[in-house]
């Protein structure tokens, strides 16, 4: 019997000692786990620091199936408690037989998850994750985007800087027991990273201020759809961009796909006369034309190619600076063709026209702008105007924003910029200073958007209202009625595209449809950017009185900063 | 009955006192059961949390079985050894009662495809370990009434064969087969030690060999065990996995082990791991040393039990020489193969290891066979000092 033992004692010994590291082995490789250890995604803040996308800590249920199923009697407390069915969670239950995971509901409030704890049922357990929270909803929709609920981008800047948004989970191993649970942790293999914030060009009050607007619009005047972007002329930056209708990103439980689409990138529309400055640009630029050149437009119509151009009213002869005001296709085709198709091309180029911006959004169409080569002079005729060109709005607003520089072009971003960037020269200084008056009367109760108007400000801009392509050919009722313009304009600092997608009411024009938008955005904007006005009554006295009354000092100072603030400036 | 009046009239005159027992004996036990609170208190703790929510629930079970076992020694140690050696023949019908009745529905408790307890009010009796008790006190008495016929094969060795085969045929009814062998192993051991011959010895041992080996064949679940036992790692996530699961244990543990509370293998790893498999989490936990120790406690008590036979048998006390080697012989194989099977140099079968081992009837019957053991050493004290 005492032999026993000691046969007892020599098998100990050799298990303990000789076979020690073998089984040691055996038990890391079952003990022993690698996990992730989740960090939060970096946050989206705007240009002052507002969150538009935030991480928020939630808990995650999960469930060691074998287990979940074996206490059966407890399914319905677990069901309840997290709204799901039954069926439910027995389907997910098979699903997952055999795997030592699975998920039971993910992303529940804490208050649930406690909840769920208390009820000790075996084989279920928690596991923190993030969940993204959009503050802004709808109004930052299509440009913010979303995540998935494995927390990478799918839409938006999301989509566009998910590996900088991103957190690098750290990996630990850990012991575990039978079940998963992590017992202790025994060596961190490396430091989660959490992801960094991206700080946006846009301004969380004018992108509000936008959508609110946009949508009123749509409302009125029972559009399909609209966009609006608002770009910083000195910089470049992106103040507000905005699709309507858009989506709520925290609740996609209703999402249409075509609602996701940031259509003020993606979608390439035909601008029309939106364009016409441009083409008087590049007259402008030959030296053949002034401003005040006399065009005979009469009588309102002019065949090209087999083609005729019409003009809503005869406008007689009218200088250079009235086609813009009027906004006379006739005048513009007479001057386009008198151009070289290369120098309107070249043109149309420098202002981006045709290339991606670059903006960093996800998605962005390059728009299209035929090869000078194989132009005819019916489609010279009419791309002076606008047709047979196609433009996205983010390019027609940074080509505007490029008028309102003094020509000098700033690519736009969606990101602040802190460091300046060196722009494109579109035209020279002086051309961009006549075109910006002339863009003023299109403002004037004489030109075609005297509602884009902003009170105490000048307005520079041109109308647009083209019609629709259709599957054969221009669709009669159907326009994309749009603004482009800038303001202040003795010294621009806002530049706005606003185009509405066919608007279903006996008005459609883009100065009755599109310019208001402009100038509720504008007037709000001025005055939170804090951007003093230029067009006060008796502004020209002050400005006159200004080097010598000390006496009104705040307000002199105020225009002093303006030193541009053109003497015949007010309409 | 008289027996017991006896015994009281003899204590008035002489009480003993704990120390005047085998000091050795009583030491040992004592450690093994302190190193069994410890150790199951350490083992229960996964297990208790998390199916109870109470971390102290197999731990206050496990010192409340303590304590009637405790008690139910303090009351043998009252009795004599002429009590024992009357009741014998009564407490054995009334085991096989007991085992019978666990077959009765209602009456006996079903667990994990055995039944093999009664209910008893909040807790269960397992009767197959007091039937191990009673069998060795039946047995010792048969060797000492057929003292003279024991050289006849039928009188010698058919009869008790008999008793065995009907009570290790009621033990695998439940089934036991650990008790069965168990209890096999010490009654034929006790045999051969009261002067059964040798050959007849061999032909019933080969008989009961014979018997295991078919009713392993015939019964897939004991061939599965045998065969896991054989090659663990074949299937270490099926039929080897709670045997590579106490091997993983014990390598874990190495020389000096992982430390009190540090076991990993008991985080749901190993099954039974405060009951059959004890042994594992306290070689993880606290080495060789503390399975080393553990061992040479076991064989203290089968020395010093071997030592009280002894002891008796010169002072012609039989019935108590017999008696103390049965309990010897049973005690320490209990500890053999348990540890064995821990060890996986025997096949797996469900057995505590005494003293140690979370189960209650377990504990109660090791506390029983103890004082036994004590009431022989008692008696050998007695009469020696009479003589002196």
């Amino acid at each position: 019997m005492l032999a026993g033992f000691a046969l007892l004692a020599v098998r100990a010994f050799y298990l303990q000692v000789v076979e020690a590291s073998y089984l040691q082995n055996q038990s890391d490789a079952t003990h022993l786990r690698v996990i992730e250890d989740d960090s939060h995604r970096g946050m989206i803040l705007d240009r002052n620091g507002e969150p538009l996308a935030i991480s928020t800590p939630v808990d995650s249920v999960w469930a060691h199936p074998a287990e979940l199923a074996q206490a059966r009697n407890r399914w319905p407390a677990l069901t309840r408690l997290l709204g799901i069915s039954g069926a439910q969670l027995a389907r997910a239950i098979r699903n997952s037989a055999g795997l030592q995971f699975m998920y039971v509901d993910r992303e529940i409030a804490p208050q649930t998850a406690k909840a769920v704890m208390a009820l000790h049922i075996p084989g279920v357990a928690l596991q923190r994750e993030y969940r993204r929270y959009y503050p802004a909803g709808p109004v930052t929709g299509q440009l913010i985007g979303f995540t998935n609920i494995d927390d990478v981008g799918q839409e938006g800047a999301e989509l566009e800087y998910n590996d900088w948004l991103r957190a690098v989970p750290g990996k630990e191993r850990v012991l575990q027991d039978r079940y998963g649970n992590i017992v202790q942790p025994v060596e961190s293999i490396s430091l989660p990273v959490p992801g960094r914030n991206l700080v946006l060009s846009i301004d969380r009050r004018i992108q509000f201020l936008t959508y609110r607007a946009l949508m009123a619009t749509i409302r009125k005047f029972h559009a399909h759809a609209a966009s609006a972007v608002v770009v910083n002329v000195r910089t470049g930056e992106v103040l507000a961009l905005v699709n309507v209708p858009s989506f709520n990103p925290n609740n996609r439980s209703t999402l249409a796909s075509s609602l996701i689409r940031d259509r003020a990138v993606t979608d390439e529309f035909e601008p029309g006369s939106m364009l016409k400055p441009f083409t008087i640009a590049a007259a402008l630029g030959t030296g053949r034309y002034q401003p005040t050149t006399m065009i005979d437009t009469s009588p309102g119509t002019i065949r090209v190619g087999g083609y005729t151009i019409r003009d809503d009213v005869d406008s007689g002869t009218i200088s250079v600076a009235q086609i813009i005001e009027v906004s006379s296709n006739v005048g513009a085709t007479k001057i386009a063709l008198s151009l070289k198709p290369e120098t309107m091309w070249d043109m149309f180029r420098r202002a981006g026209f045709g290339m991606s911006t670059g903006v960093g959004l996800p998605g962005e169409e390059p728009g299209f702008v035929r090869p000078y080569q194989q132009w005819l002079p019916s489609e010279q005729a009419t791309m002076s105007f606008g047709y047979g060109i196609s433009v996205t709005v983010m390019q027609m607003a940074q080509a505007f924003a490029g008028i309102a520089n003094d020509g000098m072009m700033m690519p736009v971003t969606i990101l602040r910029r802190d460091q300046p960037v060196v722009g494109r020269r579109i035209m020279s200084g002086t051309i961009a200073r006549e075109l910006r008056n002339m863009l003023e009367l299109v403002v004037s109760s004489g030109g075609t958007a005297p509602g884009a108007a902003v009170p105490n400000y000048l307005v520079a801009g041109k109308t647009g209202t083209a019609h629709k392509l259709g599957t054969d050919g221009y669709r009669p009722n159907s326009y994309y009625a749009s603004f482009a313009g800038f303001v202040p304009a003795s010294d621009p600092r806002l530049a706005m595209v606003v185009v509405v997608n066919n608007p279903r009411s006996s008005e459609y024009y883009g100065g009755e449809v599109a310019a208001p938008v402009f100038s509720r955005v504008m007037s709000g904007a001025l005055r939170m950017l804090n951007i003093p006005p230029d067009n006060l009554p008796h502004m020209q006295r002050w400005v006159a009185q200004a080097p010598a009354a000390g006496a009104k000092g705040g307000f002199i100072r105020v225009v002093a900063q303006n030193p541009a603030a053109p003497a015949g400036g007010a309409p | 009955m008289s027996a017991v009046f006896a015994g009281r009239r003899n204590s008035r005159i002489n009480a003993p006192t704990l120390l005047s027992y085998d000091r050795w004996l009583v030491a040992s036990v004592g450690i093994l059961i302190l190193i069994g609170i410890v150790m199951v208190y350490s083992a229960s703790i996964p297990t208790a949390e998390r199916y109870t929510g109470s971390s102290y629930y197999f731990l206050l079970r496990h010192l409340i079985s303590i304590a009637i076992g405790l008690a139910a020694g303090a009351v043998i140690l009252r009795t004599r050894m002429r009590f024992w050696e009357q009741a014998g023949p009564y407490l054995l019908l009334a085991g096989i009662l007991l085992l019978i009745l666990v077959m009765v529905p209602g009456v006996g408790v079903h667990v994990n495809g055995s039944s093999r307890w009664l209910r008893l009010g909040l807790f269960k009796l397992q009767p197959s370990e007091l039937v191990k008790d009673f069998m060795i006190v039946y047995v010792a008495g048969y060797l000492v009434r057929k003292q003279d016929e024991l050289r006849h094969f039928t009188q010698g060795i058919l009869m008790v064969s008999i008793v065995v085969a009907v009570i290790g045929a009621l033990f695998l009814q439940e089934p036991d087969l650990g008790a069965a062998v168990v209890i096999s192993f010490t009654v034929f051991l006790m045999l051969f030690l009261g002067g059964v011959r040798f050959w007849h010895f061999m032909v019933v041992v080969a008989a009961g060999l014979g018997g295991m080996i078919l009713l392993t064949i015939y019964s897939p679940y004991r061939m599965a065990r045998i065969t896991g036992f054989l090659h663990p790692w074949a299937d270490p996530l099926n039929k080897g996995f709670q045997l590579t699961q106490a091997l993983i244990a014990f390598g874990r543990g190495g020389v000096f082990g992982v430390g009190l509370g540090g076991s990993v293998q008991k985080l749901f790893y190993l099954p039974a791991a405060y009951t059959d498999f004890l042994l594992a989490v306290l070689a993880e936990e606290l080495g060789l040393i503390g399975v080393l120790v553990t061992i040479c406690l076991f064989a203290i008590v089968v020395w010093r039990a071997f030592v009280i036979s002894r002891a008796a048998d010169r002072l012609g006390q039989v019935y108590g020489a017999r008696l103390a080697q049965g309990i010897g012989i049973l005690l320490g194989g209990e500890a053999m193969i348990n540890m064995g099977v821990n060890m996986g140099a025997l096949p797996t079968k469900g057995l505590t290891l005494p003293f140690v081992s979370y189960g209650g009837s377990s504990m109660v019957a090791s506390c029983i066979a103890v004082a036994l053991l004590l009431v022989v050493d008692s008696e050998t004290r007695q009469r020696k000092a009479v003589r002196a």
